[in-house]
Parts: structure tokens; C-alpha cells; sequence
């Protein structure tokens, strides 16, 4: 920086003011989408906080007069019929979701390596079959996996869920895990192996510990997806106590579409165990993207 | 060389060639022992629904789901859907909606992933602020949305009406005019975080002693981005353009949960068109029919995905 500037004293006020420009811009655009993410959610919290009578008004109250945690209270609730579904509806998302992603990581896992390590004919053509689930609308698969859920006897339980999500948490799993593994040396491996290591020792000592980023990344993936599911869960669960979240609240809200505090502090909720999660381990994710899929 | 040594030529290429193959198969058969449980998962689950629907396609079914009492019916599934209006409207719906999700969530997400590159006070809280709506579920985001634009007390009307540039709070969601640009603001929300991300891993495999070498030899910032920061990230663009773009092609929840399609389909996308044909009203034959004209479209972006992934791999030579 300061070998630039010594070397090009003049225009370099003009510079400056160009840069300047940029950075200014940057920080106004900055500015504009943290208002366009943040109020929305923000919205959401002020209203959440109202009650039924305080949000419908006009013009609305833009801060609440008389902040009441009502809707919070009813939906957590074990005692009454609301706060019972809303609590088993969460329970349910907790099991499909946690079910989905330990199964996610048990078969990415070796499937990645495979792609990674191996060379056996038809490698390629099985890595792109994979790859290409992420290409499928879930529309397309849902009648005939209906079809076949009824057949196999899934109809209406959580392993039918869990069986589909598995999917399309794959594809994007062994792509990000292959690129990790592309990146750790063979040799760390046959150092091991001739050190007396079987090739699952090394594999379960060496490189799984080098690429647990990638497996925390493939995870979150996994639970956020499974979580936030929506329309296989719509049409395959028609029993009320095995609904999750996403489509508990949707079938609830039907019934009482103006309780809108209610449906914002469900909203909220339903959000806080992904957004925590992927808060927490964020750094995992951006890491994993550089390493595994964007850098070859 | 006549035609005959050429096909004897390719015969005996031939058979060289497959038992070759076959010997390397059972030579590596321990190494499709890891890829098994992917592969085995993915064939039940993919494989068959593609040919049922396939199957599915050319034949009328009575509703219920009683697949035995299917009629075949060839290509006459195929010719009503060209042939009705409704299709027409719902194709220029789902192009308007891809087009201008895919290409506003990538502007948005690069500029900001470019914008948060350089550090600064806040910008790890910043970053996560912007990936927020990305995390949360899509019918959550749906129903605050909703709730945003609701027709009586949704806070932007009453900010509009506040501000005098409207008597009364405008109907977004409910016009025809409104709704499918409303709802690609939603979708927009929800998906630029994915492309900030995907160019934020990019941003940090630009090396940086090439920046500071265009810096010396006196590039501006413009130059420096255009000619040093893009043809590296040429590669992630194509891979998270295509990636936005069949995700925006296949949305459904923003949709269907915001207005059903409605009103009078000025919001159905193919995705709900579908969905409503099979389960709303059991037309199971017409939706096969439609899932696989939308299989061959998607099988063309694929190819542009595969294309691109392996563009990758083939500068490693492994491929």
C-alpha cells in the first residue's frame, strides 16, 4: 500500500475518491440489505409480542403498547390443546431431523471417500447420477414414492420421511466431503497403513479426524433440510400426531388464520433451532465450501 | 481400410474391451462397497419414481389412486397440456419467476459477499444477520411475509399510506399484477444468502498477491475485479447460477403457501401447477405427463451442471 502511494503521488487524491466511492457504496448497499433481511424478522418479533386485538389495527401500532409473551405461554403450554400440538409437533421435527442426519453422514461418509480415493469403472457416472438428485423437483417424486411408501407399509410414519430426505441431503453432502477428502494427502494414509494400520484404521483415524469440518457441514445441511421440510411431510403424514412443524403450524393456522401473534411466535420458534445451530457452526460451512466444493 | 476389416476391427475392440472392464469391476469390487448404501438409497428413491412416472404418463387414472384401473391413453396426457392456455400462462409465470429470482438473489448475494470481503468492525455479525433468512424455514418466511403484506394491516401498506403515497393499503398479494412480483421479492429474501455464501468461499480462493500485483501495475478497483477477482470465480458463478436457478424452477412452499397460486393463477409456477393436478384434483395421468416434460427441461440444465462440475475436474486431470 504505501509503496503505491510513494510511487504515484499524483492523481492520487483521485484514486482516492474513487475508491472511496466504492467502499461508500458498499457500505450503502450493506445498509440496504441489512434492513431488507432484518425487518421482516424484526416484524415478526414486534408482532409476535401483540396481542391478537394490538396487531389488528390501523394504522398499527409500531411498537407495542402492552408487550405480552400470550402467544409464547399458549404454544408452550403442555396444559392446553394448542401448546400439546405445537410440542409434539416440535418433538416429531426433533426425531426425523435428528434421525435424518446421523443416517446422512453414516452413508456420505464412505460414498465420499469412494469418490475420492477410488478409481473404479463407472465412478464418474455414479458421482454425476448422485449429483444430479439435486436437479429433481420433490413434485416429481412424490406420487410414485407415495405409491411406494403405501406399498412398503411407510404411509403415515416418520421412516417414510426420513428414507426421502436422506436424498437430497446426499448429493450435496459427497460432493462437499469429496472435495475434502481430495485435499488430504494420500500419503498421511500410507504412512499409517505402513505403520501397520488396516485401510478402515486409517481411514477411521486419519482422515475422518482431518475432515470433520466437512462432516459438521454435511450435518447441519442434513438437519436444516429435514427441518424445514415441507411438502413430502405435507403428503405422506395425515395423522395429527405425527405432523412436524412445518406442516403442524401450516394445518393449525388454517383453522385459525387471524391469530397472527400466535403465528409469528411459532414462526420464531420453528426458526431458533436451525438459526442457533447454524450460528454456532457457521464457520464449519463457509470452510467446508472452500475447501470441499469451491476450490479444486 | 474397407468396411468389413472396420467392423472386424470394432468387434475385436469390443471384446477386448469388456472383459477388461468386467476384470476391473471384480478387481475393485471392495471399493463399491462404500458407494453401495448411496447408490442403493438413491435407486429406490429415484430411479423408480422416474420410471413409475414415466410409465404414469400415458395412461388416464381414476381418482383415488386405484392403479389398477388405469387406462392407457398414449400421447393424449401430452396434447391437452400443449394444447390448453393455462399451461402457456404457467410456463411465462415459472420463466418471469426463475429469471428474475435467480438473477437478482446472485446480484445481490455476490455485491454483498464482495461488500463483506473486506474486514471490519461487526462483520462476522453482519454476515450472519444476512445468512439468517437462508436458515429459516421457508413456510415460517412465508407466513411473515404474509403477514407483511397482509391486505388490511400489513405493515407495508400502512408505511405507504403513512408516507401519502397511497389512500389506501394496496392488495400485493391478492392482484394479478402484484402478486408474482411480490413473491419474488419473498423468494429473493430467502435465496441471495445461499449466493453470498457460495462467493464468499469463492472470494477466498482469489490469491491475493495476484490483486496486489494489478494493484502495483496500477489497475483500478473496477479493473482489478473485472480482469483479476471474476475469471477466478467463473467457475463457483456457473455452479450457484445453476444451483439458484433449478432451485427457483423447483420452489413450491413460497407459492402455495402464500397464495395457492392465485388469483386466477397469476402465481402458479409449474411446481404448484403439478402438485395441484395430482392431489387437488387427482388428474394423476395430465401431472405425470407434466413432471416428465419438466424431467427433459431439467435434464438439459443437468447437462449444464454436470458440464460445469466436471470443468472442474478435468483441470485436475482425474476425470
Amino acid at each position: 500500500m504505501s509503496t503505491v502511494s510513494e510511487t504515484a503521488p499524483r492523481g492520487q487524491s483521485a484514486r482516492r475518491m474513487r475508491i472511496d466511492g466504492w467502499r461508500w457504496g458498499g457500505r450503502a448497499f450493506l445498509v440496504f440489505m441489512l434492513l431488507y433481511t432484518a425487518l421482516p424478522m424484526i416484524w415478526m418479533l414486534l408482532t409476535s409480542i401483540k396481542s391478537g386485538f394490538a396487531a389488528m389495527q390501523f394504522p398499527p401500532q409500531w411498537w407495542p403498547d402492552q408487550p405480552t409473551l400470550a402467544s409464547y405461554q399458549k404454544l408452550l403450554d403442555p396444559q392446553n390443546s394448542v401448546g400439546q400440538d405445537f410440542l409434539r409437533f416440535f418433538w416429531n421435527s426433533l426425531i426425523v431431523s435428528t434421525a435424518t442426519t446421523i443416517l446422512s453422514v453414516i452413508v456420505a461418509v464412505p460414498a465420499a471417500y469412494a469418490f475420492s480415493r477410488f478409481t473404479f469403472p463407472g465412478r464418474n457416472f455414479l458421482f454425476f447420477a448422485v449429483l444430479l438428485r439435486n436437479m429433481f423437483p420433490a413434485v416429481i417424486f412424490l406420487v410414485p414414492l407415495f405409491i411406494l411408501m403405501r406399498a412398503i407399509g411407510l404411509v403415515n410414519t416418520h421412516g417414510s420421511l426420513v428414507l426421502t430426505y436422506l436424498t437430497f441431503g446426499l448429493p450435496l453432502a459427497i460432493w462437499l466431503l469429496k472435495g475434502f477428502y481430495d485435499n488430504i494427502p494420500v500419503q498421511l494414509e500410507q504412512a499409517a497403513r505402513i505403520d501397520g494400520a488396516t485401510r478402515f484404521q486409517a481411514f477411521v483415524l486419519i482422515v475422518m479426524p482431518l475432515s470433520a469440518p466437512g462432516i459438521i457441514a454435511t450435518a447441519i445441511y442434513s438437519f436444516i433440510g429435514a427441518w424445514n421440510e415441507y411438502i413430502y411431510a405435507y403428503t405422506f403424514l395425515s395423522k395429527n400426531e405425527q405432523l412436524t412443524l412445518p406442516v403442524g403450524i401450516q394445518r393449525f393456522f388454517s383453522e385459525n388464520s387471524t391469530d397472527f401473534p400466535g403465528l409469528m411466535a411459532a414462526s420464531f420458534m420453528m426458526s431458533v433451532p436451525v438459526v442457533v445451530l447454524f450460528l454456532l457452526l457457521q464457520r464449519y460451512f463457509v470452510r467446508a465450501l472452500t475447501e470441499g466444493a469451491v476450490k479444486h | 481400410m474397407t468396411i468389413v476389416s472396420g467392423k472386424a476391427e470394432a468387434r475385436r475392440r469390443l471384446q477386448s474391451a469388456r472383459p477388461d472392464v468386467l476384470r476391473k469391476m471384480w478387481e475393485h469390487r471392495a471399493d463399491y462397497a462404500y458407494v453401495l448404501p448411496a447408490i442403493a438409497v438413491m435407486l429406490v428413491v429415484i430411479a423408480y419414481p422416474i420410471y413409475y412416472t414415466i410409465e404414469l404418463s400415458f395412461f388416464n387414472t381414476p381418482p383415488g389412486l386405484q392403479l389398477r384401473d388405469k387406462i392407457f391413453v398414449g400421447l393424449n396426457n401430452y396434447t391437452a397440456i400443449l394444447t390448453s392456455p393455462v399451461f402457456w400462462q404457467v410456463t411465462l409465470n415459472t420463466l418471469i419467476w426463475t429469471a428474475a429470482s435467480t438473477f437478482i438473489s446472485f446480484v445481490l448475494g455476490f455485491a454483498a459477499a464482495l461488500a463483506l470481503h473486506r474486514d471490519f468492525f461487526g462483520r462476522g455479525a453482519l454476515r450472519a444477520i444476512l445468512i439468517i433468512p437462508w436458515v429459516i424455514s421457508a413456510v415460517a418466511a412465508s407466513y411473515i411475509w404474509k403477514w407483511i403484506y397482509h391486505s388490511d394491516f400489513g405493515i407495508i401498506g400502512a408505511v405507504l399510506v403513512e408516507l401519502g403515497w397511497a389512500s389506501r393499503p394496496p392488495n400485493f398479494i391478492d392482484s394479478v399484477s402484484t402478486v408474482l412480483p411480490s413473491l419474488i421479492v419473498v423468494n429473493i429474501w430467502r435465496e441471495f444468502p445461499f449466493a453470498m455464501i457460495m462467493m464468499t468461499a469463492g472470494l477466498q480462493t482469489v490469491p491475493e498477491q495476484l490483486l496486489r500485483a494489478a494493484k502495483v501495475d496500477g489497475a483500478n478497483a473496477w479493473q482489478r475485479f473485472w480482469h483479476v477477482t471474476f475469471p477466478h470465480l467463473r467457475n463457483v458463478s456457473t455452479v450457484t447460477i445453476l444451483l439458484l436457478a433449478v432451485a427457483n424452477f423447483n420452489s413450491f412452499i413460497i407459492p402455495w403457501i402464500m397464495t395457492g397460486g392465485g388469483p386466477s393463477n397469476a402465481s402458479h409456477i409449474w411446481i404448484t401447477h403439478i402438485y395441484e393436478l395430482a392431489f387437488g384434483r387427482q388428474r394423476w395421468g395430465v401431472a405425470s405427463a407434466y413432471s416428465v416434460l419438466l424431467f427433459i427441461i431439467l435434464m438439459t440444465l443437468g447437462y449444464f451442471y454436470v458440464r460445469a462440475l466436471s470443468g472442474n475436474e478435468r483441470k485436475d486431470g482425474d476425470a
